[in-house]
Order: C-alpha cells, then sequence, then structure tokens
C-alpha cells in the first residue's frame, strides 16, 4: 500500500514507514537515544530527500521520545532541572549549528561533512562503549568482582563557578559543564540531523556521573526540547517537514517506545549497552566509509536549491 | 507548360493532437502516470513527414558537484548551477532524431536531450573562440560537456529525462500515438507538450498542448498549509507528536 507524501514529493510504502518507525522507537526507548542516526539513512535509501528526510524524523523522534518520557517520568526517572540546563545549551548549539551546515552545504561539502561526522562520532562512542561494556560483561562471566568505580567525581565539575542543586540526581555541580555539552550536541544535532542521545547518553555517565537511573529519561526529555525546536525552525524556515510521512513514522514509533521501554527492564544494563555500541559502530561505518569508496558516478546532484 | 504546374504549397502537411489526460491529480495513492497523446498528420503532398512529440516540465535550477578525490577521501567539487534545466523532459519520435533534422535545426528548437538550453549563467564568460565573437564559455572549460552529460544522465537514471525514438507510433495512416511516463518525482507545475512536423529537415509546424500535474485533496491541502503558514504549521506537527506520545504512554499503561 504506497502513498504519496506531499511534501517529499515520492511515493513511499505506508506498512513499511509504520514498521520502521515502530522498530526505530523500541530502540529509542530501551536505549534512551532518539534514534535519528538510525532513522535518516534508511529513509534517504528509500529515495526521500535527505532534507525531508531529517526534518520529518525531528517530528518522529519528537513523539517517540514524548511517549518514553511520559513512562519514565512516572517512575521519577527524569530530572528535568539537568534536562532544562542541557536543553538550553542545545538550543544555542543548533542556531549554530544550522548556520555552520547551511554554510557548508552552499559550498557543496555537506555529504562530505554528514558522513565524516557520522564516521567519527559514531565510530568513537561505538568503539568506547564497546570495550567498556564487553569488558564489564567479561569480567562478569570470569566471576571477577566488577572494576572498583572511581566514584570521586572529578574536581573540575566541582571547581567551576554557577553551581546548581539537581536533586534527582544527586549533584550539586557548576552549570558550566552541562550547558556546554548541550551546545555541543546541538551543533551536532542540526549538522547530522539527530537528537543526540548517543553523545548525550555517554557525557551524562562519564562526565557528569549521573546516576544510571535518571539518564536515560533525562536524555529522552532534553531530545524532545531539541528535536521541537528543529521541527518548527526546519518547518518555518525550510518547509521540509512532511507531515504525511512524520505521521506514519511517529505512529509506528510512539507504540515502539513504550514497548522498548517496558523491555528496557528486562535486560541487564551491560548488555543493553553492548547491542547499542554494535548498532553505533555499524551505522557509523556504513554511512562514513562511502568518502572513501570511489563512487560510481563522479557527479551528484547538490541540494540546496529548489529540489 | 510552365503554367501547368500547380502553385508551390504554402503549408500543405500538417498536424493536431490532443492529449488524453490533461489535469494530472496527485493524491494520496499517486504512482505517476502514463499519459496518451493521440494525434494525426495530414500529408497532402508526396515528402514523408516526422513527428516529434517533446513534453516539458516546469524549470528546476539544477546544482551539480563533481567528486574528486583529495588524499584518500572524495570530496565534492564546487556545485555548478544549471539553469533553465526543465524537471522533466521526453522526447518521442519514430525514428532517430539525427535522420529526421540536422544537428543545427534540433538545436535551435532544443528537441533531444543533448540539445537542452540550460545553462550555467552564473560562470559564463564571454569571449572570442574560433573567430566568433561574444561566445559564451562556461567557467568549466572543455570539462562544461561533463557536467551537462551527468545532469542528463542523473535525470534520465531518475526516470525525469528521456528520449524514445521509438515513442511515436502509427495506428493507421496518418495516426499516431505517443505514450508519456510521468513517473511519481516529476515536479508539480504547468507542462507543455509540443507536436513538431518536420519535413525533409524542416520544422513546417508546431502545436501546442497544455499539461497541468497538481495535487489534489489532503495533499494539496498539507502542501498549501506547509508552504503558507509554515510556523503555524510547524507548531502543529510537534503538537501533534507530543500529544501521541502522550496517548500511547496513556494507553500503554492501562493495558
Amino acid at each position: 500500500m504506497d502513498v504519496y507524501l506531499p511534501i517529499a514529493e515520492v511515493s513511499v510504502n505506508a506498512p513499511l514507514l509504520i514498521g520502521l518507525g515502530m522498530v526505530v522507537g523500541f530502540i529509542s526507548g530501551l536505549f534512551g537515544i532518539g534514534g535519528g542516526f538510525l532513522m535518516a539513512p534508511v529513509l534517504v535509501f528509500m529515495g526521500i530527500p535527505p532534507a525531508v528526510a531529517v526534518a520529518s524524523q525531528a517530528n518522529h523522534v519528537v513523539a517517540s521520545s514524548a511517549s518514553s518520557v511520559f513512562a519514565y517520568g512516572r517512575k521519577r526517572a527524569v530530572d528535568f532541572r539537568m534536562g532544562a540546563v542541557l536543553a538550553a545549551g542545545g538550543a544555542v548549539g543548533s542556531l549554530i549549528g544550522v548556520e555552520i551546515f547551511r554554510m557548508l552545504r552552499l559550498m557543496g561539502q555537506g555529504d562530505l561533512v554528514v558522513s565524516l561526522s557520522y564516521l567519527i562520532f559514531l565510530g568513537v562512542i561505538g568503539g568506547l562503549m564497546l570495550t567498556e561494556s564487553l569488558g564489564s560483561l567479561l569480567r562478569r562471566r570470569r566471576g571477577e568482582p566488577p572494576e572498583v568505580v572511581k566514584d570521586r567525581r572529578p574536581a573540575w565539575l566541582y571547581g567551576l563557578p554557577l553551581k546548581m542543586k539537581f536533586p534527582r540526581s544527586r549533584l550539586y555541580i557548576s552549570v558550566i559543564p552541562p550547558v556546554l555539552i548541550g551546545v555541543f550536541v546541538g551543533i551536532l544535532s542540526a549538522v547530522m540531523g539527530v537528537g543526540g542521545g548517543f553523545v548525550l547518553v555517554p557525557a551524562m555517565v562519564y562526565l557528569l556521573r549521573m546516576p544510571a537511573g535518571v539518564v536515560v529519561g533525562t536524555s529522552l526529555f532534553q531530545i524532545i526540547i531539541t528535536t521541537s525546536l528543529v521541527t518548527i525552525l526546519q518547518a518555518g524556515r525550510n518547509q521540509t517537514v512532511d507531515l504525511m510521512l512524520a505521521t506514519l513514522l511517529l505512529f509506528g514509533g510512539v507504540i515502539g517506545a513504550q514497548l522498548g521501554a517496558r523491555a528496557s527492564a528486562r535486560f541487564r544494563a551491560e548488555e543493553l549497552r553492548v547491542v547499542l555500541a554494535v548498532i553505533v559502530l555499524l551505522v557509523g561505518l556504513q554511512m562514513g566509509l562511502g568518502v572513501f569508496v570511489t563512487p560510481a558516478d563522479p557527479f551528484v546532484l547538490a541540494p540546496g536549491m529548489g529540489g | 507548360m510552365v503554367f501547368d504546374l500547380p502553385a508551390p504549397p504554402v503549408a500543405v502537411a500538417s498536424v493536431s493532437a490532443a492529449l488524453t489526460t490533461t489535469k494530472v491529480e496527485v493524491t494520496s495513492d499517486y504512482h505517476g502516470q502514463k499519459i496518451v497523446l493521440y494525434g494525426a498528420v495530414f500529408n497532402l503532398t508526396d515528402r514523408p513527414a516526422d513527428v516529434v512529440v517533446v513534453v516539458r516540465g516546469p524549470d528546476q535550477p539544477v546544482r551539480i558537484a563533481r567528486k574528486v578525490q583529495v588524499t584518500g577521501l572524495w570530496l565534492n567539487s564546487r556545485p555548478v548551477v544549471f539553469q533553465g534545466a526543465p524537471g522533466f523532459y521526453t522526447v518521442a519520435s519514430s525514428r532517430p532524431l539525427s535522420e529526421i533534422a540536422d544537428y543545427g535545426t534540433l538545436r535551435r528548437l532544443a528537441i533531444g536531450v543533448d540539445h537542452l538550453a540550460f545553462n550555467t549563467p552564473a560562470d559564463g564568460v564571454v569571449e572570442t573562440r574560433f573567430g566568433v565573437k561574444d561566445l559564451v564559455v562556461s567557467r568549466l572549460g572543455s570539462d562544461y560537456l561533463d557536467y551537462r552529460r551527468a545532469v542528463v544522465r542523473i535525470k534520465h537514471a531518475a526516470g525525469l529525462y528521456d528520449q524514445n525514438e521509438r515513442g511515436v507510433t502509427y495506428v493507421d495512416k496518418g495516426l499516431f500515438r505517443a505514450e508519456i511516463d510521468l513517473p511519481t518525482s516529476a515536479p508539480i507545475g504547468r507542462y507543455q507538450a509540443e507536436i513538431h512536423l518536420f519535413q525533409e529537415g524542416r520544422e513546417v509546424q508546431v502545436r501546442q498542448r497544455p499539461l497541468e500535474v497538481r495535487k489534489v485533496g489532503i495533499e494539496r491541502t498539507i502542501y498549501l498549509f506547509a508552504h503558507q503558514r509554515p510556523w503555524a504549521y510547524g507548531f502543529l506537527a510537534v503538537l501533534l507528536a507530543i500529544g501521541s506520545g502522550y496517548g500511547a504512554s496513556v494507553i500503554f499503561r492501562r493495558s
């Protein structure tokens, strides 16, 4: 059953889109990431123009993240204050990122920067997560005691001014690190067209040392704010949000996210992280290696005008 | 003797044609459409006549970049903009165009994908070359043809440009038909079907038939909303997303 998308101006299989939304929503609810880094490449592969794919899937990310944040919020697993601080940085970052991306596109280097940032960020984060989580998984298998986690938080978290209390995360730290993380994630999300959860989750765990219980919910809460902003900016400035596409995706997405949030309770954190690391690495390699492969056609249409 | 000769023919060969569809409506189950053109050639001379059907869509500027390898990475070179490239272009004839008319005629009439009159005005420089004055030469120099061919190749692969030497078929003596395949990606807007009649390499007549591709129903509503009130559209999209997220979480909590 194919359906014509009014903004993308292509016709695609509707059940396939709902299914895709559901799978990505499930992964989103399970890991606390937006899932944009998975969705955008698949949509482009299906023939949807990249600008429309990126803008419309941001709206899907809003829906699936909202669906799980309501679930996590009831379990008191969202640090709204931390999320708001991160999102404030994220808003600034995404405005900067949109400008950077616009210039890069005019220079014709949009594709390259997207591919390289996928390769670098997903590769590095996936690699780090994989070694770390495999290591702790193996130690448990061998019956060794888990590595003693240095509970001492780095001094720089405390040495900076503008301290703020984050009761849910049991933190009393400067707002500068979270704001900077937010700015960085905001730039990334504008350039790569993703919510940035795959950067945010490790940053909250390893840099801010937030308790694992609130990381996923807080990450999703921050993602809702930035992706809502991205959706409105994209719709207002570029008219690239396809409501038909977004509706199909989010119909599957909200259901998938609920199932994912439920399933997350049944798995061990390390096992989940191994799976997420493998997914992140694979997508990063798949997207990034294109830059090294000799293209079949040396000419490409550069987006950015008309179609 | 001289007076026995008939008066020189003025326009004794003529063509008329009609499209079976003049409005293509893009709805949610739109899959592209096949459009049939029927026409008749009235040829009172004993010279053979050829029909060439050209369908042009609205112009869409094209930005194209060439990938170049720099230290192992494939990078895009600076994109080149082609103005005046039609968003859809197809030529149908009953034999190869080169047999119907010569290069200069085809080029002047912009018939055939190789003769499409699109250029790169921003990059053009006027100079004298081969003794011809005021010749517009592209910044790309001899690469220009490569870029041009690439535009045609990419558009052809997308089903947007086509040239079919068997596209015009004769159903009966003088009665012909041509089929035009509009792919889903064909742009929205006003199209023009041109029916050219050639005799001995010269164009003797051209007829034009308009064709409109437009969105209707919910597709049109969404499209207009997105373009006329873009900010409200964006807010609505976000509200819809958060609302459905909330809805799903409520439903799943109960179940």
